[in-house]
Parts: structure tokens; C-alpha cells; sequence
């Protein structure tokens, strides 16, 4: 852990280095849109909207899709689960964020900071971002099953934190790189409080404003961090494909996925569902995003 | 009583509401002529001739314009018809013949229907590729 902690710092510095030096000789602009939208189905992208944007976010769950045309794939089921967010942008590279996800009421804070962005003469060949939110489990306290007999506030929290590496290959290519730590300060006595998670996404565009999109984000099972000998029933890898549409305030996605939590950290410590299990275990999901500058 | 005449009131209403909706001229309005400031219509196109930024302006153009404005710039986008006023025939003479400068101020200042995009656009290079590929649409 120490190790890798070393790693992310000395590449963050290393990089901070470059780029103080090279502004130094001759200014190289940033590629231009790495990514069309912030939220790339359920991770963050390196895009943040310039200054003084705010932008409206409703990421969308449908229910198992294998009931089959009785509920049209799901969309029909009950069992959705939705969360509607906020952001804002401080500054060009800066922006924080407030969502409320309708499984657990959970309500979300969150920050994001593009430390640097990949030029176009490759002066900078990736975008590194730093990515941290913390979620208030919103259910009520006197529910027993949940919290226990012993109610605490500090219970209800859980954090995340992720940094992520990325780079805009070609004109229609671009890959993340991400690696992450989940904390949560309540869970079961057979899980661990924390975890971390490593995953790629991407979208490969095919014509002005389509684009492929993909992610798969693993949790990892890490014994020297787990407080438990053997692992029972850990998380599974969240797998999830699906089609991008932007216009100019707007970026629509529709996707196959199999993590219903929306939220990074629901994602990385609960997610059960396995997408090589087939339609028992996918769902549709969609996310709609609306901008206004100010 | 009183229930049903104001049941027979809003019915009135809303039929007669729906039937002026077809006497209302549904034509769209002819731009009012722009003014443009002396800053703008001296201004200088830096980036122009730079063939690198032919595939940048077509993209951008796709993504920000070409809604209201058509593939082919004759205002014929999937959402013209929702404009009150015309959004203009970029293949035009009268159009082709303002200068990038004025073109400049139309496009990223904007007035009334059309938004300012100084913000979504902030880079002078992407809004100089814009201006180029509108060339493009000259007959």
C-alpha cells in the first residue's frame, strides 16, 4: 500500500514538474475534448466544464433484464433506482458536486480536480485527475436492521477516492485508467470496511456526436488489507457498454450494466451482479446531462 | 350550478385557445439588421487558410450549430422550426459576403434567439475553425 501510494505521488509530481517547465518555453494548449461529458455511465471522466458551468445531472437504473418482454427487459420492473446531481465548476480544472441516490437516500459530496490535462504536442502525453466524494446514508435511524441497536451518526458515512489516468489516443480514442479507495465506517461482520478497485474505461466515437462508451472496474481482493481470513461473497467486477450522444449542453447515455448502486463506492463494495451470468444479472441504465455557463 | 358554468367557461376557452392557434401567423420573422461593433468588424482572422482546422470546424459545427442551422447551413436543423426568427442561409451571397470579423460577433456573441457560446466555445482557435467551415457552405 505504502509502495503504491509512493508511485501515485512521485508520477503526480513528476508531472506538475513537466508542465511548470514547458510553460516556461511555449504554452501547448490542452487536447481538445477528451471526453464529451464529466460521467463516463459510471465513472468520472478528466472533462470538467469550464468555469462558472453548472451541470444538471439523472443517472437512471432499470430493473434485471431477464424477465423479458413481460417488462420489456426491465424497464418496466420496479426495483429502478435513480440519483439526480449537481455540479459545479469553481474553476477550469475544478469542480464540486452534490446527488442524491434514491436506494439507501444517500446524499453525495464530491470533488474533482484535473491536476493536468494531455497537450496537443504531447508535451503532457495523459490527463491526471483526482477524483474524492463522501456519502450520507439517508435511511432513518430508527431502523434496527440496519444500524444496529447502537445508533451513531458517523455510522452512516462512506468515502471514496480515486485518481485517474487517461489519454486521448486518436481523434475518435480515448482510455482511462483508474485506481481507487472505497472506506465505509458501517458494514456487516463478515465484509471489510474497506476496499480497492482498479479499472479501464473508454468511448471510441464513430461519427460527430456518437460514440461507443465501455468501463470495467474491479474490485480488488487484497488479503494484507482485509480483515477477514477468507473472502465470502466479495463484490464482482462491474462490466457496462453502451452508446454516447452529445450536442452542445447535452450528453445522453444508454448502457448495459450490472451495477445498480450508481455511486462509485455502492459500486466497488456492493456490487453482486455478474455479467457473465447473463440477463439475471444486467440491467439498462441511462444518464442525462444538461449544462448552463454562467 | 356554479360548477358546471365554470366547467362551461374553462371549455370555452381552451376550444377557443386551440382554434386561435391556427389564425395565428405560424411564419417565422426576418432578422432585424445586427450591430456589429467597430472591434468586431476589423477584427482579423488568424487561423484562416489553416487547412489542419478543416476536420475541427466540421466537428464543432456538428456538435454546437448544426441543430438550428442545418447540415448544409440553410437553417434547416431539426430545431429551426421552434425559432421565432429565421437563422439565416449560410450559402447565400449576402451571408458569404460579411467578413470573418462580423461572422466572428454573429457566432460566439450572439443576441436574442441566438446564445452567446463564448463559454462552450472559449478556445479563439476552435471559434476560428467554425468560421472557416462555414465558408465551406458557399455556392
Amino acid at each position: 500500500m505504502k509502495k503504491f501510494l509512493i508511485v501515485i505521488i512521485s508520477i503526480i509530481f513528476a508531472f506538475n514538474l513537466a508542465y511548470t517547465q514547458e510553460e516556461e518555453i511555449k504554452k501547448d494548449k490542452a487536447v481538445r475534448l477528451p471526453f464529451n461529458s464529466g460521467i463516463l455511465i459510471d465513472n468520472q471522466t478528466c472533462e470538467i466544464p469550464t468555469a462558472k458551468t453548472l451541470e444538471m445531472l439523472i443517472q437512471h437504473r432499470f430493473g434485471k433484464m431477464d424477465n423479458g418482454i413481460k417488462d420489456i427487459w426491465g424497464i418496466y420492473s420496479p426495483g429502478a433506482n435513480i440519483r439526480i446531481g449537481f455540479n459545479y465548476s469553481i474553476l477550469d480544472n475544478l469542480m464540486i458536486g452534490y446527488g442524491l441516490t434514491g436506494r439507501k437516500m444517500q446524499s453525495d459530496f464530491q470533488v474533482k480536480w484535473n491536476i493536468v490535462q494531455q497537450t496537443r504536442k504531447n508535451t503532457i502525453p495523459v490527463a491526471v485527475t483526482l477524483y474524492g466524494n463522501m456519502a450520507i446514508d439517508g435511511r432513518e435511524k430508527e431502523n434496527e436492521g440496519i444500524w444496529g441497536v447502537n445508533y451513531k451518526f458517523s455510522n452512516r458515512l462512506s468515502y471514496f477516492g480515486q485518481l485517474i489516468v487517461g489519454r486521448k489516443f486518436t481523434d475518435w480514442l480515448s482510455i482511462q485508467l483508474t485506481s481507487s479507495f472505497t472506506h465505509y465506517n458501517l458494514v456487516d461482520s463478515i465484509s471489510d470496511h474497506d476496499k480497492i478497485g482498479i479499472g479501464i474505461n473508454g468511448r471510441a466515437r464513430f461519427s460527430p456526436q456518437s460514440s461507443l462508451i465501455f468501463q470495467y472496474d474491479v474490485p480488488l481482493k487484497i488479503k494484507k488489507i482485509s480483515e477477514h481470513h477468507e473472502f465470502i461473497n466479495p463484490s464482482k467486477p462491474n462490466f457496462a457498454i453502451g452508446l454516447e450522444i452529445s450536442t452542445s449542453t447535452h450528453a445522453f447515455q444508454i448502457y448495459i450494466t450490472t451495477a445498480d448502486g450508481i455511486l462509485a463506492q455502492e459500486i466497488y463494495m456492493f456490487n453482486r451482479n455478474d455479467w457473465t451470468k447473463g440477463f439475471s444479472n444486467l440491467m439498462f441504465g441511462f444518464t442525462i446531462t444538461r449544462l448552463w455557463s454562467f | 350550478m356554479k360548477k358546471k358554468s365554470l366547467l362551461l367557461i374553462t371549455t370555452v376557452v381552451i376550444t377557443g385557445l386551440f382554434l386561435i392557434s391556427w389564425m395565428v401567423p405560424q411564419e417565422q420573422k426576418k432578422p432585424t439588421p445586427w450591430e456589429v461593433p467597430e472591434k468586431y468588424k476589423k477584427m482579423e482572422n488568424t487561423y484562416k487558410d489553416d487547412a489542419s482546422l478543416n476536420k475541427v470546424g466540421k466537428m464543432l459545427y456538428a456538435k454546437h450549430c448544426k441543430s438550428c442551422h442545418g447540415n448544409r447551413g440553410l437553417g434547416d436543423g431539426p430545431m429551426a422550426k421552434n425559432l421565432e426568427t429565421f437563422s439565416g442561409n449560410f450559402s447565400s451571397e449576402e451571408f458569404q459576403n460579411q467578413s470573418d470579423g462580423v461572422l466572428f460577433y454573429k457566432s460566439f456573441i450572439g443576441r436574442d434567439e441566438m446564445p452567446n457560446y463564448e463559454k462552450k466555445i472559449p478556445d479563439d482557435e476552435d471559434r476560428w475553425a467554425i468560421i472557416n467551415f462555414l465558408r465551406t457552405f458557399k455556392k
